[in-house]
């Protein structure tokens, strides 16, 4: 088990942390017992159907739903004007209602809602709800949709003057940019396209809502953000909060696309309250791709400047974002797309300007690695082109221009843990690269790519100061702990986690301890799982709440054993004198001695971000987190040049995650992220048909049949190498693997295509008859050092 | 999730009886066998039929096994030599079952190469070799939900009067995207179809027709109850499945080749076909005089493979760029027709 | 409603169902064996991999009736009694459930492969499994389980 890792840290006397272990909820998961949310079924539950438009763009001028209403089984029909309060996950761009009011604005958005006594019943009412619509002029082109002058906008401006297209403009510099390009011997300038794709969890999104009479309204649904569904079904269904309650089952695969509150939440909630029944929505996959808030496509033009050592002077980067429909997380985007680039490469200069485009296609939002896969494939592809001219390896290349440890970016974010190097040694090393780096036959390359990414954002979503996360400790006097937790378990194994670091702090064997999580009633507050937060956020609270808990068994073991309460230790279910191997009792006794001593045995542990990580510009907050995680990976591809195929045969992934508190979990994180990037990098695309092919807006294949994930067959070999930096805050000196795993993916394949037939992937994906058609070029095909077209000037004197 | 249509289940247990049936329902009827093509057709609501009629229970239309003599009827003459024996495969046998039969195997390594690379593992054990043959054409603008169809306004294969893939004409393009087809018609096979008249012999090149609408000869009523192909010695056959999964897709393009040699290993009889396509797979015209007589030699394969080129234009019908479908016709003929030159043979992953 | 006998994990069960039921729904909603999973409606997934007389099989797309007289496992079958299937207790030990969606149909996957091969190569199961989609893994922890699994049941 496990036998691929890297380098690992000194265990520093830990017993349970960085040990492989089960998972709390494993068996559950392989015994089929887990209960996700579509396996709940109440009594006397309805079931919800959603209408949806089938225009992109157009006026709701008229919905009648009589005759739905009047059809036997139907309980109750919903529409927007039921609930007319506009939310949005970012506070400060609230534009989207649980059902449109007015407008339409991509085939798919919804309209009506129903719950009927079945499914098919609620299929069939929908088609007897009549909306009338008037068309508008559809948007697909972010380019375009920024262009226009004048309206029908897809949103109102939000001043009069602006562009109702577009969500957000950011423009951020520092340093001296045009200088930099200036004094730089080489500058390479290339235009980048990536293309959109989705989260594709294998479970699609289910809710059930249950209004009781006594106004409690109970929501289940497989979301990664509990707390903010609680906060938006309140405010928007004019509930008070404390009579909301979310569960959050376990969620089978969410990647992002579950992380703010959908349509069909707030329907569940609001068919219930009208009918006094519970309601459950299942969304079928087509509606799944609908909902998407999935990776926006980039439309990316890069220039970098370098010395003829290969030390980066200036980057600049112009960004525009195909945002979709709706601005989910897009403000935040717009910020990620050029901010969490300045590591792990020096740059004494930079600038980003990017753009958010409102479109008439389903709303783009996070996707695993949110904002900074799409920029990370473009930088690390420039910085391959720029090894090439200057013939410098492009792992040397990355070496030279390492940021360090303990230092702040160009855009002043604070890092502190840096084990970059180590990632660039180990994959160097495992995937014998200097054997195969330029050496390999025609068709045969390698490729690397490196990155860095947050550990949780430095700032909730919305403005407060209370912790980001918290944790309740509960022991009963068989020796059990209970830990009630408000983050999300969605697979990546949070709640064995917590469990871990209670195991490790309190001596608790494992199979004592329960994590309930997921329950707005009676966990405390956590942000959810997005954004890489939760390890280091609970696993910071968790400790604390430990660490309180035993300092009061150590007091009243040691007031029993007449000893000083640091020489009582907590390990392996018993309670031990330091020294003193024969003065021990079970835990179970050390926990009731405590009890008798200070009551009922409990304790809370929360944790705050540091508030000076970052620069004080305006927008420094937006990319700042209390630590970042580095990778770097080398991916071997095979091309077939007369057909396009490339077959990644494997990627070797380090990653530097601070710290494996279970070394399994995060080799799994890594596979899992480098697959996700392989599969954008090889296959995906989120895509939508034009005008002249049938119907413009119209998603190319909602299903699983055409929207192609990999198969066991396609996916490459994974080798984990796990690199240990050990974070100074971080809970043991943890840091994140869940989503840094998969950025450099995608550039170290496109590198390694170049590597194995000299052509350069700048739009993805990488797919054969792309591959195919860069081959069919007249300049595609052969290496041609030097050649580099993209060589824009070559100044400097020496 | 998407719910299957209301419908009334049957289960017959000889052909008669299914026949019976499915005169007696007429249009509200439709056979089904494994029902990994009907199933989500129906849930796309390409079909409603009121009455399914199950040929699961129908023993005879089981079994594989070597059959002394022709096939009932003569083939169309393209393969050389006449055979004196042929094997029998009943239209129920699972594509699974086909592709791992030895005799399958070891006499038609194409059809078991097809047969394996049919979709995913658990709907190879589904699937039929009778239910893949008669596979409905597809299209990118057929193969969705009702609500998706509703929004791009339906088309000219179902439920409404324009082509999105032609745009301008009448008559339907969805590809047949079968796998084992191809085979079939290069293999001279002939299939039996049962009906209410009784029995009748089709060969496989005859079974399918070039509307994409309903691509094949067989009448609503009838079923294919089995197939018979000739078994014929130094015969080689080879399959190339385009696709960009090794697992689960559809064809984007196939090319089955059957060659029979002559002792000196030259050339005896050439058969290839193309599809993924048009609605009908198509059989490579001028191959059997070109080839004749010949060493399949690089020179030679290359002259075919052109020949292949000229005679495929893939279309729009699959979402897949056309252009590039085209130019791997000849790839793929190129390698079919190097797999039989170079001997043959059941190897691993004949598809990409 | 018509009236739908079927054996399923050794039990033989009486269920009253629409006529135009799958399988699936039967197991999910009339048996209340929810371990099997809908994650694409029809067919491209694999999440509701079922065994049905030993063979691997999508159960959304499945009539209930074709289930009738055959041997239905699904994942609440694997167990032996209390004790669990190997593969089971390897995919626990081995990280191979992330969010356990997909893990349901691959268990059975997986129980088909190794009830017909107790010794598979790592490309037997990589084939095996091509028809059950997973977006967490990446795959290499699931052949590992697998292949731990075989080595226990191995002769």
């Amino acid at each position: 088990m496990n036998r691929r890792n890297g380098p690992r840290a000194p265990r520093d006397g830990l017993n349970t942390i960085g040990r492989p272990m089960r998972k709390v909820d494993g068996l559950a998961k392989a015994t089929g017992r887990a209960r996700y949310t579509d396996d709940i079924r109440l009594p006397g539950m309805l079931h919800g159907k959603i209408l949806r438009s089938p225009h992109p763009h157009a006026r709701i001028v008229a919905i009648d739903t009589s005759r739905a209403e009047a059809l036997a089984g139907v309980h109750a029909v919903v529409t927007g004007r039921d609930m007319p309060t506009a939310y949005g996950i970012i506070p400060w761009t609230p534009d989207e209602y649980p059902l449109c009011v007015d407008k339409v604005r991509y085939i798919g958005d919804g309209v009506a809602a129903v719950a009927a006594v079945d499914e098919d019943t609620a299929i069939a009412a929908l088609d007897l709800i009549d909306v009338t619509y008037e068309e508008l002029p559809a948007y697909l082109d972010p380019h375009e949709a920024i262009a226009t002058e004048a309206g029908p906008y897809i949103h109102e401006p939000r001043k009069p003057g602006w562009n109702g297209n577009v969500t957000k403009v950011v423009k951020l510099e520092f340093g001296d940019v045009d200088g930099g390009l200036e004094d730089a011997d080489i500058v390479v300038e290339n235009d980048y396209f990536f293309e959109g794709t989705t989260h594709t969890p294998i479970e699609p999104h289910c809710a059930i809502g249950l209004a009781e009479g006594n106004g409690k309204l109970t929501v289940w649904s497989a979301t990664q953000v509990p707390h903010y569904l609680h906060r938006e079904l309140a405010r928007v269904l004019d509930v008070d909060p404390a009579k909301v309650r979310v569960i959050q089952p376990p969620v089978g695969g969410a990647f992002g696309g579950k992380s703010e509150p959908f349509d069909l939440e707030f329907c569940v909630a609001k068919l219930s309250m009208m009918t006094g029944r519970p309601v459950k929505i299942l969304y079928t996959r087509e509606e799944v791709f609908y909902a998407h808030r999935g990776r926006h496509p980039f439309h990316m033009r890069y220039r970098t400047g370098a010395t003829r050592e290969g030390m980066l002077t200036s980057v600049d980067a112009e960004i525009v974002l195909d945002g979709g429909a709706y601005a989910s997380f897009g403000l935040v985007t717009t910020y990620y797309s050029g901010q969490l680039l300045t590591a792990p490469y020096q740059m004494p200069a930079y600038r980003f300007h990017s753009t958010r485009a409102y479109t008439n296609k389903p709303a783009c939002g996070p996707k695993r690695g949110h904002g900074s896969v799409q920029p990370r494939f473009a930088i690390e592809v420039q910085l391959d082109r720029i090894a090439e001219c200057l013939s410098i390896d492009p792992i040397e290349l990355r070496r030279r221009n390492f940021i360090g440890s303990h230092t702040r970016t160009v855009n002043d974010l604070r890092v502190t843990s840096n084990g970059f190097l180590e990632c660039l040694e180990e994959v160097e090393r495992a995937s014998g690269w200097k054997r195969k780096y330029r050496r390999l036959p025609y068709g045969r390359g390698v490729g690397v790519a490196g990155s860095t990414y947050i550990t949780g954002t430095n700032y909730p979503i919305y403005p407060n100061e209370m912790p980001q996360s918290g944790v309740q400790l509960q022991v009963d006097r068989s020796g059990r702990v209970a830990v009630f937790s408000g983050a999300s378990e969605i697979g990546q194994g949070v709640d064995s986690m917590v469990a871990y670091v209670v195991a490790e702090e309190l001596g608790v064997p494992l199979e004592h301890i329960r994590v309930l999580a997921g329950d707005t009633d009676f966990t405390p507050v956590d942000l959810g799982a997005y954004s890489s937060r939760v390890t280091f956020m609970l696993g910071n609270a968790c400790i604390e709440a430990s660490r309180k808990l035993k300092a009061k068994v150590q007091e009243a073991v040691a007031e029993a054993w007449e000893a000083k309460p640091r020489e009582v230790l907590l390990a392996g279910g018993w309670a031990v004198r330091a020294g003193d191997t024969g003065t021990s009792m079970p835990l179970r006794e050390a926990f009731n001695l405590a009890e008798t001593k200070f009551g009922t045995l409990g304790a809370t542990g929360s944790y705050n971000t540091p508030k000076d990580v970052h620069g004080s510009y305006r927008g420094a907050t937006i990319g700042a987190s209390p630590a970042y995680s580095f990778t770097a990976h080398v991916a071997e591809v095979e091309v077939d040049p007369e057909t396009g195929f490339v077959t990644v045969d494997k990627i070797w992934i380090a990653h530097d995650c601070g710290r494996a508190l279970n070394p399994v979990l995060v080799a799994g994180q890594m596979e899992g992220s480098a697959y996700m990037g392989f599969a954008e990098a090889i296959m995906e695309e989120q895509i939508f048909k034009s005008a002249n092919q049938g119907r413009e807006g119209l998603h190319n294949a909602p299903s699983l049949l055409d929207y192609r994930i990999p198969t066991s067959l396609d996916t490459p070999a994974l080798e984990s190498l796990i690199v240990e930096s050990i974070d100074p805050e971080g809970p043991y000196g943890a840091k994140e693997a869940g989503e840094g795993p998969l950025h450099p993916s995608i550039p170290a394949i496109a590198n390694a295509i170049y590597d194995a037939v000299g052509v350069r992937m700048d739009a993805l994906p990488f797919s054969p008859p792309r591959v195919w058609r860069a081959l069919q070029a007249p300049d595609g095909g052969r290496w041609a050092p030097g050649r580099a077209k993209e060589v824009v000037g070559v100044g400097g004197s020496q | 999730m998407l719910r299957l249509p209301p419908f009334r289940y049957h289960r017959p247990g000889t052909v008669e009886e299914a026949i019976s049936l499915l005169a007696r329902f007429g249009e509200d009827a439709l056979p089904i066998a494994g029902g990994t093509d009907l199933m989500p057709n129906m849930k796309h609501r390409l079909f409603t039929p009121a009455h399914v009629v199950s040929l699961n229970g129908i023993a005879a239309m089981r079994g594989i096994g070597a059959v002394n003599g022709p096939p009932p009827a003569s083939g169309n003459g393209r393969v050389s030599r006449a055979a004196d024996r042929h094997l029998r495969i009943g239209a129920l046998e699972t594509l699974a079952d086909v592709s791992r039969h030895p005799l399958v195997r070891h006499h038609l390594t194409g059809l078991a190469d097809a047969a394996g690379l049919v979709a995913g593992p658990q709907l190879r054990n589904m699937g039929t070799i009778g239910g893949n043959v008669c596979l409905d054409t597809r299209c990118t603008y057929y193969n969705q939900t009702e609500f998706w169809r509703d929004a791009l306004g339906y088309c000219l294969k179902k439920d409404g009067t324009v082509c999105h893939v032609t745009r301008v004409g009448r008559k339907c393009v969805a590809a047949h995207s079968a796998d084992t087809p191809p085979n079939l018609i290069a293999l001279d096979a002939m299939l039996t179809l049962a009906g209410p008249d009784g029995t009748r012999e089709i060969t496989a090149a005859d079974f399918f027709v070039t509307d994409g609408i309903w691509n094949t000869r067989r009448a609503r009523d009838e079923i294919l109850t089995e197939i018979r192909i000739p078994i014929v010695e130094r015969r080689r056959s080879a399959y190339r499945k385009l696709r960009q999964r090794h697992s689960i897709d559809f064809p984007l393009l196939s090319v089955a080749v059957v060659a029979d040699f002559a002792d000196d290993e030259t050339v005896a009889g050439l058969a290839g076909v193309v599809s993924a396509l048009g609605a009908r797979p198509r059989v490579l015209a001028g191959w059997g005089e070109m080839a004749a007589g010949e060493r399949l030699s690089g020179d030679l394969i290359e002259a075919l493979a052109g020949r292949a080129w000229s005679q495929c234009r893939p279309l729009d019908n699959i979402i897949v760029d056309p252009e590039w479908r085209r130019a791997m016709v000849p790839v793929y003929v190129r390698r079919a027709l190097g797999e039989v030159a170079g001997g043959g043979g059941l190897r691993e992953g004949a598809g990409e | 409603m018509e009236v739908v006998r079927l054996r399923v994990n050794g039990d033989e069960r009486v269920c009253g169902v629409p006529a135009h039921y799958t399988l699936l729904e039967t197991l999910r909603y009339g048996l209340g064996l929810t371990g099997s999973k809908q994650g694409c409606d029809k067919g491209d997934c694999g999440a509701c991999t079922v065994i049905v007389d030993g063979r691997a099989i999508l159960s959304c797309i499945t009539p209930v009736w074709e289930a009738e007289g055959r041997e239905v496992r699904t994942v609440e079958g694997l167990a032996n009694g209390t004790e669990t299937h190997p593969v089971q207790d390897e995919f626990d030990l081995n990280g191979a459930a992330q969010c356990g969606f997909c893990t349901p149909g691959i268990l059975c996957s997986s129980v088909a492969l190794l009830d017909g091969n107790q010794s598979p190569t790592r490309e037997e199961i990589r084939k095996a499994l091509a028809g059950n989609l997973c977006r967490c893994t990446g795959y290499e922890k699931i052949y590992d389980a697998v292949e731990a699994a075989a080595a226990r049941l191995g002769p």
